[in-house]
C-alpha cells in the first residue's frame, strides 16, 4: 500500500491530518485512510459554526461497504466546510491532502497542537499496524 | 477453531486482496475497487472464489424424492439437468438455509448451501433421511467452486474449450470433462447477470482461476458480490431470511409450492400469516445500512433495514428492509433513520437493477 505522508502536516492515530495556519486548522483524512476505506461514496460534514471538542465525532465518510466516523483532532469552531468533497466524495480517494480537505476550524485551545503526531511519528505508527 | 482457507487462498494473497474472515474462512473482500469489480460483472465478466460454500451429495433411488421432501420449492417436477433455488425449512416453517439443488441424475442430486450454515444444514438433513433409500455425503471440503459472472462469461468458457451445449439456458447444469478433469458446470450465480458456477477439484480450480486472471477477467471479492445481489434484490441468509422468519415473510412465496403432496414445513406454512413484508427502498442522499430503523411518515418505527449499500449502478443508497406486516403503510411512504435524522425513501416495486441473466 503506498502511503504518502506530507512532512508539513500533523496527524492523529485516527488517520486524520491537520494543517495549522495560525489559529486555524484544516482537517482531512490521510492517504492511508482513503486507501483502507476503498471507494469513498459519501461524506457527511457539520454546518459552519458548530463547536467541536477534542476528539469529537464531527462527520462520517462511507465507502460502498463501510461507515467511518471522523474525529476532530483539535477543539474549535467550524469556520468552513468543503462542499466539493460532499458533492464529489471520490475526491477523498484522488486527493486526500489537497482538494479533499473536510473542514476548517478556529482553534479554541491551540496548545493541543503539540499533542499531534509529526509526519515521522505517523509513519512509525503506521508501521506498527 | 482455526480459520479455514480455500484452495485459492495463495492466489488471493498474490493478487493483494483485502482479506477478512467470513463464515470461518479467510476470504477476499476486494482486490482492486468494489466499483470496478461490480461494473466488470455487469458489463464484461468477473470471477469469484466461492469455495467456502458447502456441497452435499444425495445419491440413491430416492434422491429426488428426498430433496423434494426437505425443500419448499418443487424439485420433483424440475427437468433433468436443471437447478432449483429453494429455502430449507423446519416443521414450523422457519428458514434453516436457502440452497440450490442440482438434478444431475434420477439417483444423484448435488446441493449447494451457504458456508455459514454447512454444519447446521448437514445435521438437519442427516436427521431426515429415515424413510428414504439414499446416501448422503458431505463433500464441502472436496470441492472448489468458482463463479464466473457477467455477459462475457459464456464466451470465455467456450474459448477455454468447456463443452457447453448450444442450448444451455439459465439454471441448466452439466457434468463434463475438461482438461482431463470431471467438473460440474451450472449456469447459476447470485449476481443477477448471466454466468456460470464451476464445481471441481482444488487442482482444477487453481488452473481455471489462473487462466481466467491471465486472460484479464477481473477477480471480484465478497464486497462486490454483496452489492451485486442487493442491486438485484436477492435475499441473503442471516439478513432477509433467518431462523426467525419464514419464506413468506421475505418475498419468497414463489419458492413455497403448496401443490406438492408433502414437504417439511407444509402444514405450518399453509396456516401461516406473514409477520413481515420485504420492501425495496432507495435514498436520494445517504446510504442505508443493515440495522437502521425504517419509519412511516408519522415517525413510527415499522421495520428494519436488512441489507443496505451504495448501488454502484444507480449511484444511490439502496436497501432491503423487513417491515411489520400490520404496519406496512398504504401510501408507500417510508423514512429511513440515519444517525438520528429521518430521510424520505423511494419505494421500488421492482429490483433496483435488472440483471442480464438468460
Amino acid at each position: 500500500m503506498s502511503n504518502s505522508i506530507p512532512s508539513e502536516l500533523k496527524y492523529t492515530k485516527d488517520h486524520e491530518w491537520t494543517k495549522i495556519e495560525g489559529d486555524v486548522a484544516v482537517i482531512g483524512i490521510t492517504d492511508f485512510a482513503q486507501s483502507a476505506l476503498g471507494d469513498i461514496v459519501f461524506v457527511e460534514l457539520p454546518e459552519a459554526g458548530k463547536t467541536l471538542s477534542h476528539h469529537q465525532a464531527f462527520g462520517v465518510v462511507e465507502s460502498i461497504k463501510s461507515v467511518s466516523d471522523l474525529y476532530s483532532p483539535l477543539a474549535g469552531t467550524v469556520l468552513e466546510v468543503n462542499k466539493d468533497v460532499i458533492n464529489s466524495p471520490e475526491l477523498c480517494n484522488a486527493e486526500p491532502y489537497g482538494n479533499a480537505w473536510m473542514i476548517k476550524i478556529k482553534l479554541s485551545n491551540p496548545a493541543e497542537v503539540n499533542a499531534l503526531l509529526s509526519a515521522s511519528d505517523y509513519q512509525n505508527f503506521l508501521s506498527t499496524l | 477453531m482455526s480459520i479455514l482457507k480455500t484452495s485459492l487462498h495463495e492466489e488471493h494473497l498474490a493478487l493483494n486482496a483485502k482479506m477478512a474472515p467470513f463464515a470461518g474462512f479467510d476470504m477476499p473482500l476486494q482486490y482492486s475497487s468494489v466499483k470496478e469489480e461490480v461494473m466488470a460483472v455487469r458489463e464484461h465478466a468477473g470471477v469469484f472464489d466461492v469455495s467456502h460454500m458447502g456441497e452435499f451429495y444425495v445419491s440413491g433411488p430416492d434422491a429426488i424424492a428426498f430433496v423434494d421432501f426437505i425443500v419448499t420449492n418443487d424439485f420433483k417436477n424440475a427437468e433433468m439437468l436443471k437447478a432449483v433455488y429453494s429455502p430449507l425449512c423446519r416443521e414450523d416453517g422457519t428458514v434453516i438455509d436457502d440452497l440450490i439443488a442440482y438434478k444431475l441424475a434420477t439417483d444423484k442430486v448435488l446441493i449447494c448451501v451457504n458456508a455459514s450454515n454447512i454444519q447446521k444444514d448437514w445435521e438437519w438433513i442427516s436427521s431426515k433421511t429415515a424413510n428414504f433409500n439414499i446416501t448422503l455425503t458431505n463433500l464441502s471440503n472436496d470441492y472448489s467452486l468458482i463463479a464466473l459472472q457477467g455477459p462475457k462469461a459464456e464466451l470465455i468458457l467456450r474459448d477455454f474449450g468447456v463443452n457447453i451445449p448450444a442450448e444451455f439456458p439459465y439454471y441448466s447444469i452439466l457434468e463434463t470433462v475438461h482438461e482431463g478433469e470431471k467438473i460440474i458446470v451450472a449456469r447459476t450465480g447470485y449476481t443477477g447477470e448471466d454466468g456460470f458456477e464451476v464445481f471441481s477439484s482444488h487442482d482444477y480450480a487453481k488452473k481455471l482461476w489462473s487462466k481466467l486472471i491471465f486472460n484479464g477477467v477481473k477477480p471480484c471479492g465478497l464486497a462486490a458480490r454483496d452489492v451485486l445481489r442487493v442491486e438485484v434484490c436477492y435475499p441473503l441468509y442471516g439478513h432477509e431470511i433467518s431462523d426467525s422468519v419464514t419464506p413468506l415473510d421475505a418475498g419468497l412465496g414463489w419458492t413455497v409450492k403448496m401443490s406438492k403432496p408433502d414437504f417439511i414445513g407444509k402444514a405450518a406454512l399453509e396456516a401461516y400469516k406473514p409477520k413481515y413484508q420485504l420492501v425495496k427502498l432507495s435514498l436520494e442522499r445517504g446510504i442505508p445500512r443493515e440495522g437502521y430503523d425504517v419509519l412511516d411518515v408519522t415517525g413510527q418505527k415499522i421495520g428494519t433495514v436488512t441489507s443496505g449499500t451504495m448501488s454502484v449502478v444507480t449511484g444511490k443508497g439502496v436497501a432491503l428492509a423487513l417491515i411489520e406486516k400490520a404496519k406496512v403503510p398504504a401510501d408507500k411512504k417510508y423514512l429511513i433513520n440515519i444517525r438520528n435524522t429521518n430521510y424520505e425513501a423511494n419505494f421500488h416495486a421492482k429490483a433496483f437493477v435488472t440483471g442480464g441473466h438468460k
